[in-house]
C-alpha cells in the first residue's frame, strides 16, 4: 500500500485536506479548470484576481529563461487580472463552492478605489468562497491604481484592506510583492487594516531575454515588449527569503498573521521548504502551466514518505521548524573549517574541482595531470566547498576533516549530510 | 518479417542529427574537462573538448570554426569516425554513464557551418612561393593540401577520378556518409585555394619533381587494387571485387541488379561492412562470411552493429574454398551460384547458394606507386603508407606529412 499520511491543516480557521492550492492565475480561472484540479488533488485554489477592471491581454504574452538544456528555470507572464465578466467569475465561485464543498475556494480580488474593494467583497460574501486574497501586487497592470504599484506603498494596502474588512466576516490574506527591500512594512500595514493572512511572493519584476532581432524584450508584441512578472524555480530563493522574514517579523506573529507561501514550487521538497520557514499554505503556477495538474500526486506522495521517515504524524509537527535555526550572518560560528574529502574511486577525472579552484577560489587544488585526479593543498583550502557544489559526481568530494582555527572545541561542528 | 528491421532506400541517411536544442541537451552532459581526454584522443586533433564547450556556451559558429580549422575532413570524420575507440573512449563522462555523443555534436557543429553559409579557410594572402603536388585526392591528400595551403604553398591535387574524396566518394555507404557532407569537405579544401587536376593519372612521383618542378611530391594515392581470395572460381561472372562494387554503388545510385538476390560477402573489415550494408540497402538478402571470429574483426563494433540491425546475418570461422557455376564448374564464364567454405578447425565445411559474392579481403597499392618510392622530396601518407586504416587517421598522416615537407622544403630552399 502507498504510504498517506494526514496532510490535513486549518488555514485561518478554514479545515483544508491538504496545503497544496493553485494561486492566482491562468491555472485557475475558469469552473473547469478548477474542478478538474480538484479532481486531481488540490486541497484548494485562489481563483484568478477578479476585478471591476477587466484584462485586455495581448498575445504573445510568456517568455522562459532556461540554463544549458533545461527550459523553464524561470518563467515571465505578462497576463493581468481575470479577462472575464466580473458577475461571470462569481457565479464560477458560486458553483465551485456548491459543487465542492470540501474544497477551499479563494476568491483573489483587485480594485482600484475603497468603493471597488468594498463592492467586491461584498460580492465574495454572495458567493460564498472561504477566503479573499487581495491581489496587492501584480506587477502588470495597465493602471498604476492596482497591483504592486499599490503594494509597495503601506498606506494604501492598510487602506484598502480596511475596507474589505469593512464589508465581509470573511478572512482576509494581503498578497505581497517582492519588488521591494523590505516585505514586513506593508505585510504589518496589512494587519492593522485587519489581514488576517498575508501571503508571498507574487511575481518579480523583470527582463528575461532582449530579442536579437526586434530589439526589444521577449515576449515580442508587435515589435514592442514590457517588463513583467518572472516566476518558477529560479525565485524560489527570492521567495524563501521573504516568507522567512515574515513569519519570524514579531509584530505578524502577536497578530497571529498566518503565512501562505508562493514562488517556484514544483516537488514537495520545495513545498517542504516553505513549511519548514513556517508556511500554513502553499500555492503553485508555474509548474503547473508547465506540467499541469497532476504534479500534485507527487507533492502529496513524496511529503507522505518524508513525514513517514521522520515519524511525523501531522505538518503541525514541523511547521516552521526551520526558522530558529536562520540567524544573522554575525552570529555564524566562524572558529573552524572543513576541508573537502576526495574519493578517488569515484573520479572520473574530469578536473572540474581543479578548475574552479584556481580560477573560482583559493588555488588549492593541485593537478596530477598523469593520473587525472586533484591534489589537495590542506593549507592553502578555506573549506568554502565550492569543489563540492562543482563535482558532476554523486559522493564524489565530501565534507571531510575540520580544522579548527584556534583552539579545538569537543563536538565536530554540525555539516550537511546529504547532496542531490 | 521482422517488425524490428526496416531497410530504408539506399541513400537515405542512417541516423538523424542533433537540432539546437537537442544538441544544447547532448553539450550540456559534457563535464568540461580541464586537459580534455577526449581532444587528446583524436588522432587529428579535432578538439572535442574545445568545440563542445562552443556549443554549450552557445557559439556554435566558434565549434565549427574549431573543427575545420583543425580537421578540414571534419563532416566527414563526424559521419564515420570509429569514435568508440577514440574520444568517447576516452570520455570521462563513461565513469558516470555513458560518454557524450561526440560525434553527433561534431555533425550538428559542421551543419551549422553549412547553414550560416560560413567560409571559415581561406587562402592566405602571402604566399610562400613553394609549389607542391599530392596525388591521389582521398582523405591523406585532401588533409595534407589543405595544411599546406594554409601555410601558403601552391598545392595541386591529381586525381585520376573526375571527383575528389577517394573512399569517401568512392567507398563508404552514402546512408553513413552523404555525398554533401563529402562535398561540403571538398569545398573546404578548395576554399583554401588549392587547385585539382582531375582525370589525371600519375605514373610517378618523378615525373612531378623532374619534369613539371614541384618543389615536394605528397603521394596518398590509396589502396585501389583488391586482394585476390586465390581460391577457383574467383573469375567466374558476378564474383565482384570491394572496391569496384562500392564505387559502381556509389557512381550508379544503388546496384539494383542485387534486389532480391542473395549476396555473399567475404571478409571482416569496415570495407566489408560496408559492401554489405550497401547490398542489403539496395535490396539484398546479404550474408558476411569471415575467416575469422567477430571479436578479431577490424570492423569498428558501429559498423558491425549497424550490419547486423540491417538484418545481415555473419557466420565467423569460415574462409572461402571455391566458386561454382550452376553446372558445378569453376572456370569459363558462368554466373556464380554457390560458394564453398572451409571451416578454421579444418573439420568443417559448408556450402551456400547465392547470386553474388563479394571479396572484401583488404586492398594494395596500384602499380605505380608499388613498392613507393624512396626518393627525397617524396613523402606518402594515408592508406598506402599504412597509415590510415580509417579517415581520421588518414587526416592526421596527411597533416604529420605537410609538416615534414614544409620541414623539408625550410631546409633545402630556406623557405
Amino acid at each position: 500500500m502507498a504510504v498517506k499520511k494526514d496532510l490535513s491543516i486549518t488555514y485561518l480557521g478554514v479545515r483544508c485536506e491538504n496545503p497544496f492550492f493553485l494561486s492566482s492565475s491562468p491555472v485557475g480561472g475558469n469552473y473547469d479548470m478548477v474542478a478538474k484540479c480538484f479532481e486531481a488533488g488540490w486541497g484548494g485554489v485562489f481563483f484568478k484576481t477578479v476585478g471591476i477592471f477587466v484584462a485586455d491581454e495581448c498575445s504573445p504574452r510568456f517568455d522562459n529563461t532556461g540554463k544549458e538544456g533545461l527550459p523553464w528555470i524561470g518563467f515571465k507572464n505578462m497576463e493581468q487580472i481575470s479577462d472575464k465578466p466580473t458577475e461571470q467569475n462569481f457565479e464560477y465561485l458560486y458553483r465551485l463552492k456548491r459543487d465542492y464543498p470540501d474544497k477551499v475556494v479563494v476568491a483573489s480580488i483587485m480594485g482600484s478605489s475603497v468603493s471597488e474593494w468594498a463592492k467586491l467583497a461584498k460580492m465574495c460574501d454572495q458567493a460564498g468562497v472561504d477566503l479573499i486574497e487581495g491581489n496587492f501586487s501584480c506587477p502588470q497592470m495597465t493602471s498604476h491604481a492596482m497591483g504592486s504599484d499599490v503594494g509597495s506603498d503601506p498606506a494604501l494596502v492598510e487602506k484598502y484592506t480596511r475596507a474589505v474588512v469593512k464589508a465581509t466576516k470573511i478572512p482576509f490574506i494581503a498578497k505581497m510583492t517582492p519588488n521591494i527591500t523590505k516585505m514586513e512594512p506593508p505585510a504589518r500595514a496589512a494587519a492593522r487594516g485587519g489581514a488576517k493572512g498575508v501571503s508571498a511572493i507574487n511575481t518579480l519584476k523583470s527582463i528575461t531575454h532582449i530579442d536579437l532581432d526586434h530589439l526589444t524584450a521577449l515576449p515580442v508584441v508587435n515589435g514592442k515588449s514590457s517588463i513583467s512578472g518572472y516566476s518558477g524555480a529560479a525565485v524560489r530563493p527570492v521567495a524563501l527569503r521573504f516568507v522567512a522574514n515574515l513569519c519570524a517579523d514579531d509584530f505578524l506573529r502577536r497578530r497571529g498573521v498566518e503565512v501562505s507561501g508562493i514562488g517556484g514550487i514544483e516537488t514537495w521538497r520545495d513545498a517542504l521548504e516553505f513549511l519548514l520557514l513556517g508556511c500554513r499554505n502553499l500555492q503553485v503556477t508555474t509548474a503547473v502551466m508547465q506540467y499541469g495538474y497532476r504534479i500534485v500526486e507527487d507533492m502529496a506522495g513524496g511529503l507522505s514518505h518524508w513525514m513517514d521517515e521522520r515519524g511525523h504524524r501531522g505538518l503541525e509537527d514541523f511547521i516552521g521548524g526551520a526558522l530558529a535555526n536562520i540567524i544573522p550572518a554575525e552570529e555564524l560560528d566562524r572558529s573552524f573549517r572543513i576541508l573537502p574529502a576526495f574519493h578517488n574511486r569515484k573520479c572520473v577525472g574530469c578536473g572540474r574541482c581543479y578548475v574552479s579552484c584556481y580560477d573560482g577560489a583559493h588555488q588549492a587544488i593541485g593537478w596530477d595531470a598523469r593520473r587525472r585526479r586533484p591534489v589537495l593543498d590542506e593549507d592553502k583550502c578555506v573549506g568554502c566547498h565550492l569543489c563540492l557544489n562543482v563535482c558532476p559526481v554523486a559522493g564524489c568530494i565530501t565534507p571531510g576533516a575540520v580544522r579548527w582555527k584556534g583552539r579545538a572545541k569537543k563536538s565536530a561542528p554540525a555539516v550537511q549530510e546529504h547532496y542531490d | 518479417m521482422s517488425t524490428a528491421i526496416t531497410i530504408p532506400r539506399y541513400t537515405v541517411e542512417a541516423e538523424k542529427g542533433f537540432d539546437h536544442r537537442t544538441a544544447l541537451e547532448e553539450a550540456a552532459r559534457c563535464l568540461l574537462c580541464h586537459d580534455a581526454p577526449c581532444s587528446a584522443g583524436c588522432p587529428a586533433g579535432t578538439d572535442p573538448g574545445r568545440f563542445i564547450r562552443s556549443i554549450r556556451f552557445r557559439n556554435p559558429k566558434g565549434a565549427a570554426e574549431t573543427i575545420r580549422e583543425n580537421n578540414v575532413l571534419g563532416g566527414s570524420c563526424a559521419r564515420v569516425c570509429p569514435y568508440d575507440r577514440l574520444c568517447e573512449e576516452a570520455c570521462s563522462r563513461c565513469g558516470i554513464d555513458r560518454p557524450i555523443e561526440i560525434g553527433k555534436l561534431q555533425r550538428y557543429a559542421v551543419e551549422q557551418e553549412k547553414a550560416f553559409r560560413m567560409k571559415i579557410l581561406k587562402a592566405p594572402r602571402r604566399k610562400n612561393g613553394l609549389r607542391i603536388a599530392c596525388v591521389g585526392a582521398g582523405p591523406a591528400s585532401l588533409a595534407c593540401a589543405a595544411e599546406l595551403a594554409k601555410a601558403g604553398c601552391s598545392v595541386t591535387v591529381f586525381e585520376r577520378e573526375q571527383k575528389a574524396g577517394g573512399v569517401l566518394t568512392y567507398g563508404i555507404t552514402p546512408a553513413r556518409l552523404p555525398q554533401r557532407v563529402v562535398d561540403q569537405d571538398i569545398r573546404a579544401v578548395e576554399g583554401l585555394g588549392v587547385r585539382f587536376a582531375f582525370g589525371r593519372e600519375v605514373a610517378s612521383a618523378d615525373g612531378l619533381l623532374d619534369e613539371e618542378g614541384f618543389d615536394a611530391v605528397f603521394v596518398g594515392a590509396g589502396l585501389w587494387k583488391a586482394a585476390a581470395a586465390g581460391v577457383p572460381g574467383e573469375g567466374l561472372k558476378n564474383v565482384l571485387y570491394a572496391v569496384d562494387f562500392l564505387k559502381a554503388a556509389r557512381t550508379g545510385g544503388g546496384y539494383p541488379q542485387m534486389k532480391g538476390r542473395a549476396v555473399v560477402v567475404i571478409g571482416g573489415g569496415d570495407v566489408a561492412m560496408d559492401c554489405a550494408t550497401t547490398a542489403r540497402l539496395c535490396g539484398a538478402e546479404v550474408q558476411i562470411w569471415y575467416r575469422r571470429t567477430i571479436a578479431e574483426a577490424p570492423a569498428s563494433a558501429a559498423e558491425i552493429r549497424y550490419a547486423t540491425g540491417l538484418g545481415i546475418g555473419i557466420t565467423q570461422n569460415f574462409a572461402p574454398k571455391r566458386f561454382a557455376d550452376a553446372g558445378g564448374k569453376d572456370a569459363g564464364k558462368g554466373k556464380v551460384n554457390l560458394a564453398e567454405f572451409t571451416g578454421r578447425d579444418g573439420q568443417s565445411s559448408a556450402s551456400v547458394r547465392c547470386d553474388f559474392v563479394i571479396l572484401a579481403l583488404g586492398q594494395k597499392a596500384e602499380a605505380a606507386f608499388d613498392p613507393l618510392p624512396k626518393r627525397k622530396g617524396v613523402f606518402t601518407g594515408g592508406d598506402i603508407a599504412g597509415s590510415g586504416r580509417t579517415v581520421v587517421e588518414a587526416v592526421a598522416s596527411g597533416k604529420a606529412a605537410a609538416g615534414k615537407i614544409l620541414d623539408y622544403c625550410k631546409k633545402r630552399k630556406g623557405v
